[in-house]
């Protein structure tokens, strides 16, 4: 039970070293950083092998049980069979003094005078184990109160969240460079393919059904898909700007943090597909007549209106 | 020699005592059960406001706690302090005054609760006039316990009844210090600290509940009862000394262990977080004591339910309170808060230890009080193997569904997207979980069923024995042997150990609550944050009135994956009007610190009225009451008036104008409802419309300007 603070007073070693690894480049931290990410399976792990542990001893003591009962049986002293472990070893001495009380026969000679109600107390020493663990507890709390609060080696909260984020941008940012499948809002083209709007209409049924529709009719929160009238501007660059980054103040929240660039494209490219389709209970059209020729420029001026004309709820 | 004198134990009193323990604990598993298949199964409400989560998961929780284990406490108190002091109880007055004093209380809670009417502190919900009721009762406890104490005729009191004083000043102290509030109406308060400085010492207050309610007590009783039922002198007086003051010292530092990465300070996230750890072993030595105690004794728990009974919960006791500072620990604390983890805990204490020291203690007491034995052995037996696997079945799948749960909050796409965007996905993976954790409290209440059988069997066979015999010397005055251990002297003084034992509960509260009360620098202050306007207001009060803290915080932790998922991470100068703080403790539901301006008014309603048309598969329950009631708007001027007074910035005489300009809001969201479609006479006064202006306002005074497109 103690490895787990000192996990904990790891882990702050291990972020500090981290600190330092980002210009020593000493890459010692793999370890405690593996044991953090897992500290649920090194427990699961501790206690697995604490509970073979258990039915193993269990298991010898019974066999040694029956082992001495046999030899009783065959005539020959336990005592003798006793003897024959002539020196104990180290952990068991280390045991036996850790666990040091006064046997069940000898106890009158601990025994208070004192009695409540009949109940008697013994005068036995606290267990030394449990002292150790008592005065360990203490350590381990002077020790991470100085690190953190008293010296103010460690991070605070604040400067481990961000961290973490500088760090997970670098290795997004890594990944994404090795990537080929990045669109963004100005470079997005209407996929043809069947079988990429097939996915972006399973897209569409998971996320987007309960406010436009399972046919992208729309319903009382959201508008209809199907219709040529578009509030944000139609054509697939700007439904997937829409998309991406959302209008919060009518209800569009942004999706760019919930979908990757291309599952977005995706989900915009099938409500493209949606053009002209009769769903079952279409909503009344709202916002303007979109026409393919409409330039870029025209779309940026949809864009600015709908920012300016935002209710302030 | 002193002369030997009679007098007589009154029973009377444990046995009701005891059957209200019996009552109240079915009654509060019923409620918890109940609780558990409405997240299984959403209908189960009864589509009825009393009835909803939200409202019966306090009922549950104070049920078990102060009605099932309270009169747990009192019974096994009344039972072993007189035979512990060789005395009757101080006053069989007192005595009645206060076991119908605390069934009223137990009464106007669970008429209370079900009606929405709490403060949102967790396990503190009663409203002010329930808690001066709760204070007055305590007193009278209190008179009781110390009347005998003063008259016993046992010159050194047991460490036992340490507990028993340590526990009634501690609670004393506990209940008085969170419920400061100021009434707005009969039954409507608000506290005075606000924000954090309101969470800090609410947590004080509910991990000491914790501490002072369901463990010390216990403790005291276990010390009186496993070494009378098992014949047994206890382990090492040593250890019960050093165990007892290093426990109630350090417990009361604990508190802040709950609200971890929250917008708490560091430096008392940390504070609580050691004294957690430093904990264990105060805590063990307890369970040590108990089960060495049983040393010799071995043989006969494997025959005797009653042992059996305390061995479970001496060991339950063992784990939960191991597995408490595991929790405390940050890192863990990341993966364990707000999920079901924290639950399946709080369920091996309660059911465990709680539960099951409760019934080995009754069926100790009852065969004695009705000068009997036990109905049927076999029966307590059967009750002991169904309430253990019970247990199992309880826990482990809530342990499974808290790890599922919370590593899928965590998980992340490479493309530094979170893999369960949708929180929904992390909530329909864990039911098969919720299924088995409602199995398992079924089958630990019919363990119960069965012990009350077998107590009712019984009683009818047995004769009670209202006032017990009984004979002892008159005590002498108090004189100090040579030789004897430096702590006898305050175990001859009642009165210096209650002081001392105050001292040693005073501290921690002191070092962590001063300084966030009075240090600015704790708490810095944001220029955006404003009050609530009064609809907001009332909206807020309808947000707590219908317990949607239960299932949603309003915390959002400082994690990449928090604040990918909700948005910035909670500031603690965000919550300054914040009365109460409403930051939650369990995520059955997303975190809302962020809610507002996401998503549309309409989406609000619509997911208000049936949460699975816009979130299919969702086990949040309706709320159609709030589209049938008008909002109450009466009470604005006096709430305005309240919130003045402790300091929020109303201009001079706002509470006049208030009405006006919540009337004027709810209309413009009203307005905008009916642009987005949606149709309802009179929607401008509907509840509703407060709660949708509360919700669209949380986490918007910091959150930058949406930009629709760049």
């Amino acid at each position: 039970m103690v490895l787990l603070p000192l996990l904990q007073a790891a882990y702050a070693g291990a972020q500090d070293a981290q600190a330092a690894a980002a210009d020593g480049g000493a890459k010692s931290t793999g370890v405690m950083e593996w044991a953090l990410d897992n500290v649920v399976i090194i427990i699961g792990a501790m206690v697995i092998v604490g509970g073979f542990a258990a039915i193993t001893y269990v298991n010898n003591m019974l066999l040694q049980i029956q082992k001495i009962r046999l030899l009783q049986e065959m005539g020959i002293e336990a005592l003798e069979e006793v003897k024959l472990i002539s020196r104990e070893s180290w952990f068991k001495r280390i045991y036996k003094r850790m666990t040091r009380v006064v046997p069940v026969d000898k106890e009158k000679d601990v025994m208070f005078h004192h009695e409540y109600d009949g109940i008697r107390e013994l005068d036995n020493v606290l267990p030394p184990w449990w002292v150790a663990l008592f005065y360990i507890t203490i350590g381990i709390a002077v020790i991470y109160i100085g690190y953190y609060h008293v010296f103010g080696k460690g991070m605070t909260s604040t400067q481990a969240y961000e961290y973490e984020v500088k760090e997970a941008e670098q290795a997004v940012n890594a990944y994404l460079a090795t990537r080929a499948d990045q669109v963004d809002e100005n470079t997005v083209e209407a996929l043809t393919d069947p079988s990429q709007v097939a996915l972006g209409q399973s897209i569409f049924q998971n996320k987007c059904t309960p406010c436009h529709g399972p046919d992208g009719g729309g319903n009382t929160i959201g508008p209809n898909l199907t219709d040529q009238y578009w509030i944000h501007g139609g054509g697939i660059k700007n439904v997937f700007r829409t998309i991406k980054y959302g209008v919060p103040e009518k209800g569009m929240i942004s999706w760019q943090t919930q979908l990757t660039a291309s599952d977005m494209q995706k989900v915009a490219s099938f409500v493209w597909s949606l053009q002209g389709s009769t769903p079952t209970d279409p909503k009344a059209p709202q916002g303007d007549l979109w026409q393919p020729e409409t330039t870029a420029a025209q779309a940026e001026n949809v864009a600015q209106d709908t920012t300016a004309a935002a209710p302030n709820n | 020699m002193s002369r030997i004198e009679q007098f007589s134990y009154d029973n009377a009193i444990v046995k009701k005592f005891a059957y209200a323990t019996a009552l109240w604990g079915v009654v509060g598993m019923l409620v918890g059960l109940w609780a558990a298949i409405e997240l299984i199964w959403p209908a189960a409400n009864l589509n009825t406001a009393m009835t909803t989560f939200g409202r019966i998961r306090p009922l549950h929780t104070n049920a078990a706690i102060f009605a099932f284990v309270g009169n747990g406490i009192f019974m096994g108190v009344y039972y072993s302090l007189q035979r512990l002091l060789k005395a009757r109880m101080f006053s069989d007055l007192l005595s009645n005054i206060h076991f119908w004093g605390w069934q009223l209380i137990i009464v106007a809670a669970a008429v209370t609760l079900p009606l929405g009417i709490t403060s949102a502190h967790e396990y503190a919900e009663l409203e002010w006039p329930i808690d001066i009721a709760i204070a007055l009762i305590w007193v009278v406890f209190g008179l009781n316990m110390f009347g005998t104490i003063l008259k016993r005729r046992e010159q050194h009191l047991y460490v036992a009844i340490w507990f028993y004083i340590a526990t009634w000043v501690t609670v004393t102290m506990l209940h008085i210090g969170n419920n400061i509030e100021l009434p707005v109406s009969f039954l409507k308060s608000y506290p005075v600290f606000a924000g954090v400085q309101d969470a800090l010492v609410q947590w004080w207050y509910g991990h000491n509940a914790v501490a002072f309610f369901l463990t010390t007590p216990y403790l005291g009783l276990m010390y009186y009862f496993l070494p009378k039922a098992a014949n047994r002198p206890v382990y090492s007086y040593k250890l019960s000394i050093i165990h007892f003051w290093a426990l109630i010292f350090i417990y009361i530092w604990a508190g802040p262990h709950h609200l971890l990465y929250t917008s708490l300070p560091d430096w008392a996230q940390s504070l609580g977080m050691v004294f957690s750890l430093m904990l264990i072993a105060p805590s063990w030595g307890g369970m040590l004591n108990g089960l060495l105690t049983l040393r010799g004794a071995w043989d006969r728990v494997r025959t005797d339910p009653v042992l059996k009974f305390m061995v479970v919960a001496v060991t339950a006791y063992g784990m939960a309170t191991l597995e408490g500072p595991m929790l405390s620990i940050k890192s863990v604390n990341a993966i364990s808060h707000y999920t079901d983890w924290t639950i399946a805990h709080v369920h091996i204490g309660t059911l465990g230890w709680n539960g099951f020291l409760t019934f080995g203690i009754l069926y100790y007491l009852i065969p004695r009080m009705f000068n009997t034995k036990l109905y049927s052995t076999k029966l307590a037996n059967n009750h002991f193997w169904i309430g253990t696997l019970g247990i199992l079945f309880y826990a482990i799948p809530l342990y499974w569904a808290g790890w599922t749960q919370s590593l899928m909050w965590k998980e992340f796409l490479p493309e530094g997207i979170l893999k369960y965007t949708n929180f929904l996905e992390t909530v329909t993976q864990i039911l098969p979980m919720y299924r088995m954790r409602a199995l398992g409290g079924s089958l630990y209440l019919v363990g119960v069923f069965i012990m009350i059988y077998n107590i009712i069997k019984t009683v009818k066979s047995g004769q009670f024995v209202a006032n017990e015999p009984a004979e002892a010397p008159a005590l002498e005055v108090a004189a100090k042997h040579t030789g004897e251990h430096w702590h006898r002297w305050i175990e001859r003084r009642p009165v210096q150990m209650l002081v001392v034992s105050l001292i040693a509960v005073i501290i921690g509260g002191l070092v962590e609550i001063f300084p966030m009360m009075l240090v600015d620098d704790n708490v810095p202050k944001i220029e955006a944050v404003q009050p609530y306007t009064p609809l907001e207001l009332q909206g807020r009060d309808l947000y707590i009135r219908e317990g949607c803290l239960g299932c949603h915080s309003q915390m959002v932790r400082p994690f990449r994956s928090e604040t990918a998922r909700y948005g910035d991470y909670s500031k603690s100068g965000e919550f300054i009007y914040d009365r109460p703080f409403l930051w939650g403790s369990k995520r059955t539901g997303p975190d809302l610190h962020r809610e507002g301006g996401l998503r549309n008014d309409a989406w609000h309603f619509n997911h208000m009225y049936d949460p699975r048309s816009t979130s299919p598969g969702s086990i949040m329950p309706p709320y159609p009451w709030l589209f049938r009631r008008d909002l109450d708007v009466s009470s604005t001027p006096a709430k305005i008036r309240t919130l003045r007074k402790l300091g929020t910035p109303y201009p001079e005489g706002y509470d006049q104008q208030a009405i006006d300009d919540l009337q004027k809001q709810a209309k413009g969201i009203a307005e905008t409802l009916r642009t987005q479609g949606v149709e309802l006479e009179g929607l401008e006064n509907k509840e509703i419309v407060a709660l949708i202006a509360y919700l669209q306002r949380l986490g918007t005074d910091i959150k930058p300007k949406p930009q629709a497109g760049q």
